[in-house]
């Protein structure tokens, strides 16, 4: 067993404490957090009105998945502390919310000063890079290479709805392409979750 | 040439020997596999060791208990939220003993006609 056998382990090990469906659930929220506002926004609401009516539904779910994550999911798995090099890693994670909000601040600039930009091709640009560029930073920093293909995913979705709306002529066709993705990566989150339960047990000490 | 084929059985003679030193100790395969995975964390807890291990909780007891004995492992039992929790952490010693014990299998296994098809790199 050399280092590279040993970097491997610890990756595995690593990538093993997200079992339990937490990535899709988290991308799911993330896509909730896409398709409601858009959804609201469509059906009258302002665009601040429609953000406020998300935050909470997306907060409510962001709880309970840290909370089956913290009681369920953790002492099953057993608790540990790992090497100071992962936890460097996983605290420049903090820029991926930074990037977030850093692109999310420069796109609705654009926007805000460019509306004739909205109806463009150029204008799904941002809605195709940004989940792929924030959700292939988060694959980098958590080694977890589904999250690539998550970030790929959620990068389509925009130009998806917005192919859709062309054949579908429905003003709810884009919110709801976003939204019955969101739902999928939720349902999958629960069915990881069930097969985990079933896999461990709680341990009895 | 012959100087050079005894040179290569001289030191496959002096790597077999070596077979007879390596620390039976890490060497069960119930036990590396603790090392292993306690090498790859800061430290963790037996219910870490018992799901990446696969051992029951018996044998992992035992197995711990050794390791311990010999220093390679410290173990320290606290309570928490009024429950039994045992954490685990490899020591200084333990970490020596497991990378000795990696070079040493890494160099056994490295020589050229031991294992047909495995040649020295």
């Amino acid at each position: 067993m050399d280092t590279s056998d040993q970097e491997k382990i610890e990756r595995r090990v690593f990538t093993s404490f997200f079992q339990g469906g937490f990535i899709e659930a988290f991308t799911g929220i993330f896509l909730l957090q896409l398709g409601f506002p858009a959804l609201f926004s469509r059906s009258g609401f302002g665009d601040w009105q429609s953000a406020l009516l998300t935050l909470p539904i997306a907060l409510i779910l962001l709880i309970v998945v840290f909370l089956v994550r913290r009681f369920v999911v953790i002492p099953r798995l057993g608790r540990v502390k790992f090497l100071p090099e992962r936890r460097r890693k996983l605290s420049k994670l903090i820029i991926v919310p930074v990037l977030t909000l850093i692109a999310g601040a420069i796109v609705g600039y654009i926007f805000a000063e460019n509306a004739s930009l909205r109806h463009i091709f150029v204008g799904q640009i941002p809605f195709i890079l940004l989940p792929i560029i924030v959700f292939s930073a988060a694959a980098y920093f958590l080694d977890m290479k589904r999250l690539y293909v998550y970030g790929a995913i959620v990068g389509l979705i925009f130009p998806l709805g917005k192919y859709l709306e062309t054949v579908i002529v429905s003003r709810n066709t884009l919110p709801a392409t976003i939204l019955f993705t969101a739902f999928v990566f939720l349902g999958i989150a629960i069915v990881f979750l069930v097969a985990f339960l079933r896999k461990y047990q709680e341990p009895e000490v | 040439m012959k100087e050079l084929e005894n040179q290569g059985k001289k030191k496959t003679t002096d790597s077999l020997s070596e077979i007879m030193n390596i620390d039976r100790l890490v060497h069960s395969p119930a036990r590396l596999s603790i090392l292993t995975y306690l090498s790859v964390v800061e430290e963790g807890d037996a219910v870490y060791l018992l799901n990446q291990t696969g051992l029951t909780w018996g044998n992992l007891s035992a197995n711990v208990t050794r390791l311990q004995e010999a220093g390679y492992i410290e173990v320290v039992k606290e309570f928490k939220e009024k429950k039994p929790h045992t954490l685990l952490k490899l020591t200084d010693k333990g970490r020596k003993a497991f990378q000795g014990y990696q070079n040493k299998m890494k160099g056994l296994l490295d020589i050229k006609g031991l294992f047909p098809g495995r040649d020295v790199e």
